[in-house]
């Protein structure tokens, strides 16, 4: 993306989008939430049939894509994407969608609640689709949840106390890392398994180990005319999803240029292989090798001294090993050195091997081929957003191992857990269940009763999404730096309490150095202290004459953002003064099969207790509300496997069964499984749906700390169980099965 | 451009040259299959969901499916470019006749294939005669469990067991911006709202407007494309144009 | 002289020996008086039932009430989702049972109206039992469309009624037509089965007492038997006889219309009007055979009422029918073939090769190749058991065509993304409930309405007679009516 937006821009845009928004003014308590209110007394923004729209930030996934919440009679009726946020201008993706069936889901933390660990938090039976399933009632009041962690403040020491956080909210994540600095608490600890399976650390250690900066690279394919990917899946959930395929349809549809040409190499085909004009399936583990090859052979076409980088690779024997035709190499390799915008893009499982640091480094390398670092169609740095010196990834799988070690050892006693689901989503191999055994005192902020919440002493629910203050910084995707704000567009729908605000009351409580370190009435406060400088940089979309204004302005428009472009130019001068070793990664594990274990594109980490992303077809399968173990046909056919046939996916750490979809783009010795259901807890739309592939890692990791999600090998079993697993597509028309012989 | 309010209702044409006619143009080849206008559609437009079994047993209700199939074999093999189908707002439509008790009727100010849900008795002849296989029928009364019946849209009624539904182009949305316009005595513009599954989908794959009117930027695409429509041999006159794309 | 005299007796012999033969096997040269005729009907009517009655109607009962009672008002409570309808198969056995039924219904008038018209003296005593079958079947046939129906409580929408908003259903709807068809067949037949009923009535009436007295003397509508009455029943069975028919052809055609005016491979068809009515007889002559063996072999003095002749008639039609059907069958097939259509051929190809490839071959065996192979064998043929397990088997043949008709084909469109199998689920109860009440019609009828029509029995009689010319006995019948 690297248009940059005037004022005129944006005026001319917001112009266009279906939705208007509505201000809320941001002075005062009493107008900071908006009420349900019975008809007779409405508050007078409100019409009796007519909609009011509201500005806000989507909280499914940490990209920070703006909002605009359609709400009528205090209750959300639709999300928008923001036209106005250079985010995603407009856009959701369908997790933005089905928001609304995550505020409005009927499993949800109703209340503050002490609980034992191991407890159910709803009632449950097989059948989710008849009968009621009423959630614990809340049996504490605020003020005793307050005291709860006054008490767990002060009874415990500062480094006995630690924060475990979601990759989402910002302003949270900011208060708390306040807090806990000034109060010598522990830092808080960020994790997602989005990151994890994006191998974010390995992509983020590349690029600065390549252009000796910390940041995350993000890949123009919109301005491109040739892209490369290695497994990245930047059509799915991959880092920001929206201004990836907004890229996408820029290479496909670009009108100054013809259409550009896309190559996806992976073992398994993705969503987004699936637009790809060329897929390759090399073989796992070769992908360094054949990034290398083919940065060989571009040199090689255009000529002149062959660096570092690529002089020891052997095209040939690389493309023998890989498993493709020398030929097409050498003809996507004359394509990327001929074409003027040619761009390759890491990602995928490929970087979450032994040597995933190496894929990273190999293909980012080849960049180097057309220099189009920092320029359009090329590879930049992300912008760092406003509030934002320095780019912070989330904790990557080893440190939080690390982590969990802590917690195992007892040295920690009190953990505090928000907006992260641990014991779903870190594989099993760490253990996180025994080591949270450990922790004394256990306090979940969950708005759902997931997994973690379940092993929770307290559950202090925090409100949805919408229904919060707050801000989240965009960390890629977009030129401008953006800082997205978020407001709650309806009144809390149950009795939940924002965590900033609860920490904030329980640090008055205890009062002293903890009441210090966070002089605010409440969590706007504290929030509108972050964003005040804001007002008097230069170059914001919009100026303030003072700051209700500057608030109530960035309430209105859904955040804060530059209209000027600051993406980052990396320095690229080592680029290719380096030499790659090109060695095969090790697999663990005896199987005969790769797997590839990938994200489910519609539920992502979070989704599946949502009911409409369940019965969302899954882009590539069609599957809905399950869980499918991908095997080639003709490898299934010798092993006398057949469709809907439960098979046992054994690893040396692990044991998961699913059922068999026979699906034809994928390597005869790969499989590949979809990340996003297995749940014990999380609703009665999530629980004992499918299973999970993550309960198969092994605790391996690395260079840059990434678990080795795309090294396994793994065996397979056969059951002689079978489990239909639903569809939309139909098996007839779409594989011919059950038609009968031609 | 004639507009809508001179529109003579008594006029019949049987030409593509309706007045009024909303159409759409679908890119297939930057369609990325996201699913985003299913979700998209499906809480604009108060669509139940079925469940695994019914979901299995091709039930969905959704109004908008993305299709996929297969091109080659392993390792040439590919995915055929995504398509997104949904009521094709057939200019003849040939759901329309079939329908005993005149549930799903051609709109003439919006040229739109309309589904009265208060008339519909549930014969499902319709559904068997729309060749692009697009109606949904509510074969349960499909439960929402409260709390989610909060996010109802309130302009878009929830369905019955036992009747007939299907994109309506989102028709609520037509009517406000046409109110709108109305009470500010002018013309919609072109863009000025567009349908739920266009404004989400962020490949910008679905193009809304008015394809009576050449200046809009769904025919242009749709020129400019050659895009075409499916099944043309059966003289449906449907009003999505598909490019298919490489 | 002796000599003559021999020869005479021989011949005498030989005389009456054929003419035992005839009467034997001709109820029309086997005359009774008609009062004992009467007591015979009166008889198999108002005997005593047995236990083995009263088991089979607690057994249809409770059939009747699970099937139809129960299942179909779970249907309405629940919605059709407990059935195994979907997309792409949106009709599933219902339509096949209204098919089914409306061609059972077609045999009734068929026998009765048509032969009747054509004065084939074999219809005589079966006609009633014929005429039940075609209002029986409707019966079935209207609930099998309305269990179909998604709000089947909102039905009455479908009829013209005035009302304050102008609402008129669509009558460029193949349904609607239906709906005006097969209601205007159901009053027509009904009609056409009470006017002849009248003298039998009016016999009942004359010869019970008690409830049946009653009963008999409201629906005798007063029948004198005086010659005026006779005159203006024969003239109005006439114009009924003959109104009748064109009502009957035209019902199965626009039941077809319902599957050729759509916009489907293999439905689109323009012979699909004729190949429904003569698949409609198919059905109807072989339900009519079963009905009479059962009917025979049940009831009180049945045996001399239907004998091998009436089989060996019905046969004989069985097997005409049997080759119009394949006539059509076949050319629908190859017209369809032709065509060249991609999704019609891919529906072909389903039809056959498909899972329910099995369907379709016994089809063909049974509608085609078990009847020709049957009933040309006069012997055979008038054999009840042979003939009535020939008719099952031609329902059951003509029940799979309109299955692979109605579901199987449905799976088969032009959007190959929504191919889908349509698996039956509480079809299955409704469908046999519906069979169930057919069965129990007739079993509560027996006690209630005289099967034999004595007075056309009779009147047959009457008209017939042995005549001799030369040394042959010919059967000679003389203008009656
Ligand atoms: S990409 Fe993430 S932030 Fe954006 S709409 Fe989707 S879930 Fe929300
Ligand atoms: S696409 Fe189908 S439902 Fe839509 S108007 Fe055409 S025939 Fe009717
Ligand atoms: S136009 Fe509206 S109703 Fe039709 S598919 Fe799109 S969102 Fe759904």
């Amino acid at each position: 993306m690297s248009k940059n937006f005037s004022r005129r821009d944006f005026l001319k845009l917001a112009g266009v989008g279906a939705t208007t928004t509505a201000i809320l003014t941001g002075c005062g308590p009493a107008s900071r939430y908006v009420k349900r209110e019975p008809y007779m007394q409405m508050p007078e923004y409100t019409y009796n049939g007519q909609s009011t729209y509201y500005a806000t930030t989507c909280r499914e996934c940490a990209a920070g894509c703006g909002l605009v919440v359609r709400t009528m009679q205090g209750r959300a009726i639709k999300t928008e994407g923001n036209a106005n946020h250079p985010l995603n201008l407009g856009k959701t993706c369908a997790r933005g969608q089905a928001t609304l069936h995550g505020l409005y889901n009927p499993n949800r933390v109703r209340g503050p609640i002490k609980h034992t660990r191991g407890e159910r938090l709803y009632a449950f039976d097989e059948d989710p689709f008849n009968g009621d399933f009423p959630d614990v009632a809340a049996n504490l009041s605020w003020d005793d949840a307050t005291q709860v962690i006054a008490d767990a403040l002060t009874k415990y020491k500062p480094n006995e106390i630690a924060f475990l956080m979601g990759a989402a909210p910002d302003h949270l994540f900011d208060f708390v890392t306040d807090f806990t600095s000034a109060t010598g608490l522990n830092a808080p600890i960020r994790f997602g398994a989005l990151s994890m399976f994006e191998a974010r650390a390995t992509l983020s250690k590349a690029a600065e180990n390549l252009f000796g900066e910390t940041g995350l690279p993000f890949f123009d394919i919109g301005g491109a005319e040739i892209v490369l990917s290695f497994g990245a899946n930047f059509l799915e959930t991959w880092l920001s999803p929206l201004p990836y395929t907004r890229g996408f349809t820029g290479l496909r549809e670009g009108k100054t240029k013809q259409r550009g040409y896309f190559v996806q190499f992976e073992s398994r085909m993705s969503q987004t292989g699936g637009k790809a004009d060329e897929w390759i399936p090399i073989r796992p583990g070769t992908e360094a090798l054949v990034a290398l090859a083919l940065g060989r052979l571009a040199f090689e076409r255009r000529g002149g001294a062959l660096p570092r980088a690529f002089a020891d690779v052997n095209p040939k024997e690389a493309a023998e090993k890989a498993g493709v035709e020398f030929e097409t190499l050498e003809r996507l390799a004359v394509l990327f050195a001929d074409k003027a915008g040619a761009l390759a893009i890491p990602g995928g499982a490929a970087l979450g091997q032994s040597n995933g640091l190496e894929v990273a480094e190999a293909v980012l390398a080849l960049n180097a081929i057309p220099d189009n670092f920092g320029k359009r169609g090329g590879v930049y740095l992300s912008a760092l957003a406003p509030t934002e010196t320095e780019y912070h990834r989330p904790a990557s799988p080893k440190e939080m191992e690390e982590f969990t070690a802590k917690l195992a050892s007892g040295e920690i006693k009190a953990l505090f857990v928000h907006g992260v689901n641990p014991l779903f989503e870190l594989p099993k191999a760490l253990n996180f269940k025994a080591a949270l055994d450990k922790v004394e005192q256990v306090i979940s902020f969950a708005t759902f009763p997931d997994e973690t919440a379940v092993e929770a002493d307290y559950i202090f629910p925090d409100h949805h999404g919408l229904e919060s203050w707050g801000y989240q910084r965009v960390f890629t995707g977009s030129a401008q730096a953006i800082l997205s704000g978020a407001q709650p567009v309806v009144s809390p729908f149950y009795d939940t309490r924002a965590t900033v605000d609860l920490l904030l009351a329980a640090a008055q409580l205890v009062g002293g150095k903890f009441a210090g370190a966070v002089p605010f009435k409440d969590e706007v406060e504290f929030i509108q202290s972050k964003t005040a400088p804001l007002k008097n940089e230069a170059n914001g979309f919009f100026s303030a004459v003072d700051l209700p204004t500057f608030n109530a302005s960035f309430q209105q428009y859904g955040g804060w953002w530059k209209t000027e472009s600051a993406f980052g130019a990396p320095n690229t001068e080592d680029v290719l003064n380096r030499d790659f070793d090109g060695a095969e990664p090790e697999f663990n594990g005896e199987g005969e099969f790769y797997l590839v274990p990938f994200v489910s594109p519609t539920l992502a980490e979070a989704g599946a207790n949502k009911p409409w992303l369940q019965e969302l077809a899954d882009p590539t399968t069609t599957v809905m509300w399950s869980t499918w173990v991908e095997i080639n046909p003709e490898t299934a056919e010798e092993l006398h496997i057949d469709n809907e046939d439960v098979v046992k996916i054994i690893s040396e750490f692990g044991a998961v069964e699913a059922a068999v979809y026979k699906y034809p783009a994928i390597r005869p010795d790969t499989i590949a499984m979809p990340f996003g259901q297995g749940h014990t807890a999380y609703g009665r739309y999530a629980e004992g749906r499918g299973a999970n592939p993550a309960d198969l890692f092994s605790a391996e990791y690395n260079q840059a700390g990434d678990i080795l999600f795309g090294g396994l090998k793994v065996k397979i079993e056969k059951t002689g169980k079978k489990l239909a697993i639903p569809r939309l597509e139909s098996m007839m028309g779409v594989y011919g099965e059950g038609l009968g012989e031609e | 451009m004639a507009t809508v309010t001179d529109l003579n209702i008594s006029e019949v044409k049987l030409s593509e040259e309706y007045v009024g006619k909303w159409g759409m143009f679908i890119n297939q080849d930057v369609c990325t299959g996201c699913q985003a206008c299913v979700a998209a559609c499906s809480m604009e437009n108060n669509i139940a969901f079925v469940g695994p079994e019914d979901a299995g047993y091709g039930r969905t209700m959704n109004w908008i499916r993305i299709e996929r199939f297969w091109d080659g074999e392993y390792p040439e093999i590919k995915m055929t470019s995504r398509q997104p189908m949904m009521c094709q707002q057939c200019g003849h439509a040939p759901c329309e006749p079939v329908c005993p008790a005149f549930a799903t009727v051609h709109s003439q100010a919006q040229q739109l294939n309309l589904q009265v849900y208060n008339r519909c008795v549930g014969t499902r002849y319709c559904a068997n005669n729309c060749p692009y296989q697009v109606r949904s029928f509510n074969w349960r009364d499909y439960k929402r469990p409260e709390p989610l019946p909060n996010q109802f849209n309130p302009d878009v009624t929830v369905r019955q067991r036992g009747v007939m539904e299907k994109c309506t182009f989102c028709i609520q949305r037509i009517h406000q911006a046409e109110d709108k316009a109305r009470s500010e005595g002018r013309e919609v513009a072109d863009g000025e709202f567009t349908t739920a599954c266009a404004q989400v989908c962020p490949a910008d794959a679905i193009t809304f407007g008015r394809v009576d009117n050449p200046e809009s930027l769904v025919s242009q695409l749709t020129k400019q494309y050659e895009g075409l429509k499916h099944l043309p041999e059966l003289g449906t006159l449907s009003n999505v144009s598909y490019f298919k794309g490489g | 002289m002796a000599e003559k005299n021999k020869s005479q007796a021989a011949h005498a012999h030989d005389d009456q020996h054929t003419q035992e033969h005839f009467r034997e096997k001709h109820l029309m040269l086997d005359p009774l008086p008609r009062g004992q005729m009467n007591d015979m009907v009166m008889e198999a009517m108002t005997s005593k039932p047995t236990w083995k009655y009263w088991l089979t109607v607690i057994i249809l009962g409770s059939i009747v009430l699970y099937g139809l009672g129960y299942s179909w008002y779970r249907l309405i409570v629940e919605g059709l989702g407990i059935a195994g309808v979907n997309r792409p198969s949106y009709w599933g056995i219902f339509l096949v049972n209204t098919v089914f039924w409306i061609g059972i219904s077609h045999a009734g008038t068929f026998i009765s109206a048509i032969l009747r018209v054509f004065k084939a003296e074999f219809r005589r005593p079966f006609t009633r039992i014929a005429e039940l079958m075609t209002t029986f079947g409707l019966v079935q046939a209207g609930f099998s469309i309305f269990m179909h129906m998604g709000r089947a409580w909102l039905s009455y929408w479908l009829m013209p009624y005035p009302n304050e908003r102008l609402l008129w259903p669509n009558f460029h709807s193949p349904l609607s037509w239906d709906l005006l068809a097969i209601t205007t067949y159901l009053l027509s037949s009904t009609m056409y089965l009470f006017l002849p009923l009248i003298p039998d009535l009016a016999m009942a009436r004359d010869k019970s007492t008690g409830w049946r007295k009653t009963f008999y003397r409201i629906l005798a509508i007063g029948f004198r038997g005086t010659e005026g009455e006779w005159t203006h029943l024969r003239h109005a069975m006439n114009i009924f006889a003959y109104a009748i028919i064109p009502v009957m052809f035209s019902v199965h055609t626009i039941v077809s219309w319902d599957f050729a005016a759509a916009t489907r491979p293999g439905w689109n068809s323009t012979i699909y009007g004729p190949y429904f009515i003569i698949g409609a007889l198919h059905s109807g002559m072989g339900a009519a055979a079963v009905v009479l063996a059962v009917v025979r072999g049940t009831m009180k003095n049945m045996t001399y009422f239907i004998r091998g002749e009436h089989f060996d008639a019905i046969g004989k039609l069985m097997l005409i029918i049997s080759m119009g059907w394949a006539y059509f069958y076949f050319n629908d097939y190859i017209v369809q073939w032709y065509g060249g259509d991609k999704w019609t051929k891919a529906l072909l190809h389903f039809h056959e090769a498909g899972p329910l490839g099995w369907m379709w071959l016994s089809m063909l065996i049974v509608n085609i190749a078990i009847p020709w192979a049957v009933l040309w064998n006069s012997k055979w043929r008038s054999n009840p058991w042979i003939i009535s397990i020939v008719g099952i088997l031609i329902n059951v043949g003509m029940w799979f065509e309109r299955y692979l008709i109605v579901p199987v084909s449905l799976s088969i469109n032009r959007m190959p993304f929504t191919w889908r199998l349509y698996i039956p689920a509480v079809e299955v109860y409704l469908s046999l409930g519906t069979l169930a009440l057919f069965i129990l019609f007739y079993v509560i009828a027996s006690k209630l309405i005289p099967f034999i029509p004595v007075w056309e029995v009779q009147e047959g009689q009457l008209a017939h007679k042995l005549s001799k010319f030369g040394r042959e006995t010919v059967v000679t019948v003389s203008e009656l009516e």
